[in-house]
């Protein structure tokens, strides 16, 4: 089973098989061997070596969430394609976050400067700034004030100027 | 004591209080919002109305709705929690209307000390000190700008009617101080439904401290000592300890005595917190008055073994405080921990999602006070506070490990949150020296917050792996390890996609 983990912009690679009890994973160019016991649902204990490694795993949609020495992380298994996996264009505002649209400052057409504030976009009554990334004129406003925005989506689009 | 209160919030101080008012014997109306239907707040209530539509308008803050279903269930008192309605003089004006014992203080009392300008007018009057600032009725930004000018950089923008940090900005430079001036307005229309501000001189090397009251309704006023609350990410509490590392018996009693001071100049009733700035000389100056039950309330029970939630009910049905000043002490040392649903690495962002699982540490002098269990969503309607976690012991130090421990422990899967984050804090040199200000995770952090990352751990991957192998569905047909040992993905490891 080959299988591709994202986490932060990397893909982790790696061969697992499962036979009887064991594992043989495959991994950045070494092979290990382990055995595993799932304690309770989601909950890991991984015998590698002498070393014993215990972890919770859950699933989301998307996501996997993978407890470990205290930490968390979140990946996602990526199916192969030999392109890069997400693409993002240069000049994309996503939203950083989930909220309302309190202020829209721009209209289409707008001349703006670097660091020029966008849109207003409030979640848990803190306020999130959508800056301009460079100089350049505004070509789509994707929102109106009070509107709803998730997390993700495209609010603005901007031509870089010269 | 009441037979039936209303708990007018949600999530864990919202079951913190009804814990109280079950040991109590009283019990609990709770109320909640459509997605809130399964949370832990409405489980533990006695019985719980829905209040119709999400937003906090229609819901937690929707005062009509409230007073009628405190009405119709038979609630002889309401208790607000911290946030949303707890301190908002109409809300309380209009318990006291409909003959509902409003648990905290009189409007009038909040009214007062929900001014901010008003309450710094009064305790000049008492004599407590006070930091230099514009709190004038003249709120329009020209105005603004001027006394703004007028107190010099760096200054601090504050709403009149705030708390929480909510519309609450520094400006350390004249540029940006009119875009600050109409954010911070604008935050605090959305927030409070009153856009005034106030300005004030922004403190070098400020600590946050602040003293818990209690006031009967018979003019007897205890403080329960200090809180340190200097740990603080975009101006709102991630960390609270006591005692105040900073503290010394003499300053205890002088800035005990003011709290009990500003509590008499107010005529206040019931809990509450007198913050309080030092500054780098141990100066302190009055700030304001938090007419509510604290959020880091715990740590104060840790340390003194009272009951503050408990003692809001008995000093609401009138009952008078027993504990004298005298026979309070303060034992060994507690921390708390505010474990929010945000990405530290991602500028403090609130997160949302499906808590999948969640798993608290337990232990000696642990307490977990939470509102979330597994299968809750998170929704972005709310704070994103889940839960907080509370450690004790002997001293300082042996509090910080336990803390440690206890955060390394602490599984939450599902959704992002701080867990990591607070643990580097309170694992950080200058935190386990004390050396803390409000500034500490500016200082420390930034760098640490913009990149940081070593990537996914070897143990992780191998989990990982065995996980899905352990749950794949799929026959594997080609064994690839068997299949070609000279397979280019043999070699593959981490890479970087995109570049």
């Amino acid at each position: 089973m080959f299988i591709n983990y994202e986490y932060e912009g990397h893909v982790y690679s790696v061969i697992v098989e499962h036979r009887d009890n064991e594992f043989f994973i495959t991994y950045d160019n070494n092979e290990y061997t382990v055995t595993a016991e799932e304690v309770k649902p989601g909950l890991l204990k991984v015998k590698l070596g002498d070393t014993v490694i215990k972890c919770a795993i859950s699933e989301g949609d998307e996501n996997k969430f993978i407890f470990i020495d205290g930490d968390v992380y979140k990946v996602k298994r990526v199916e192969l394609t030999g392109r890069r996996v997400t693409e993002r264009k240069e000049g994309d505002l996503n939203s950083p976050i989930s909220g309302t649209v309190v202020k829209v400052n721009i209209h289409e057409g707008d001349h703006v400067k670097k660091d020029d504030v966008l849109l207003v976009i409030e979640a848990m009554k803190m306020e999130y700034l959508i800056r301009a990334p460079y100089d350049g004129v505004i070509k789509k406003i994707h929102f109106k004030e009070k509107e709803q925005v998730e997390i993700g989506q495209l609010t603005v689009e901007i031509e870089k100027g010269e | 004591m009441f037979k039936k209160i209303l708990v007018a919030n949600r999530g864990e101080i919202a079951v913190r209080v009804m814990i109280a008012c079950q040991e109590l014997g009283v019990k609990t109306v709770g109320v909640y919002s459509d997605v809130d239907k399964k949370s832990l707040h409405v489980h533990m209530a006695d019985e719980a109305v829905c209040l119709g539509d999400p937003p906090p308008s229609e819901s937690y803050l929707n005062i009509e709705k409230i007073i009628e279903v405190a009405k119709r269930t038979g609630a002889e008192a309401v208790h607000p929690g911290y946030g949303f309605l707890a301190e908002n003089p109409d809300f309380a004006k209009a318990c006291e209307d409909s003959g509902i014992k409003f648990i905290g203080p009189s409007h009038k009392t909040i009214n007062l000390l929900g001014d901010k300008i008003e309450a710094k007018k009064t305790m000049i009057k008492a004599g407590v000190p006070v930091i230099p600032g514009y709190q004038g009725e003249r709120q329009d930004v020209d105005t603004l700008i001027k006394e703004g000018r007028k107190i010099g950089f760096p200054l601090l923008i504050k709403a009149t009617a705030g708390g929480g940090g909510k519309g609450m900005r520094i400006v350390r430079s004249e540029d940006e101080l009119e875009e600050s001036i109409e954010g911070a307005k604008r935050e605090a229309k959305s927030a409070f439904g009153n856009d005034s501000v106030f300005l004030e001189k922004y403190l070098d090397k400020p600590r946050h401290v602040e003293f818990q009251i209690l006031a009967d309704e018979y003019g007897n006023i205890i403080h329960l000592f200090e809180r340190e609350c200097s740990i603080q990410r975009r101006h709102q509490k991630i960390i609270e300890e006591t005692p105040s590392p900073i503290m010394t018996s003499k300053l205890r009693s002088r800035m005990g005595d003011a709290a009990v001071k500003v509590a008499e100049a107010a005529g206040y009733t019931n809990a509450g917190t007198v913050e309080f700035m030092v500054d780098g000389d141990l100066n302190f100056y009055f700030m304001e008055v938090n007419t509510r039950l604290q959020v880091e309330h715990p740590i104060t029970e840790m340390t003194t073994g009272v009951d503050i939630v408990k003692w809001q009910l008995r000093i609401a049905s009138g009952e008078k405080l027993t504990i004298k000043q005298k026979d309070l002490t303060q034992r060994g040392h507690a921390i708390e921990c505010r474990i929010y649903a945000e990405d530290p690495s991602h500028g403090f962002l609130p997160s949302v999602g499906l808590i999948k699982k969640i798993e608290m540490p337990i232990g000696p002098n642990i307490r977990n006070d939470t509102g979330v269990e597994a299968d809750m969503e998170v929704s972005s309607y709310y704070d994103p506070l889940l839960a907080k976690l509370i450690v004790s012991s002997e001293n300082r130090m042996e509090s910080i490990m336990k803390m440690s421990w206890a955060l390394s422990r602490y599984i939450i899967l599902g959704v992002t949150t701080n867990i990591g984050f607070l643990r580097q804090v309170i694992e950080h040199p200058e935190f386990k020296k004390g050396n803390i200000t409000t500034h500490f995770i500016d200082d420390y952090f930034k760098d640490l917050l913009s990149k940081r990352q070593t990537g996914l751990p070897l143990n992780a991957v191998i989990s990982l792996a065995v996980y899905d192998a352990l749950h794949s569905q799929r026959q594997e047909v080609v064994r690839f390890k068997e299949a070609d040992p000279h397979s280019p993905w043999r070699r593959l490891g981490r890479w970087r996609i995109g570049v």
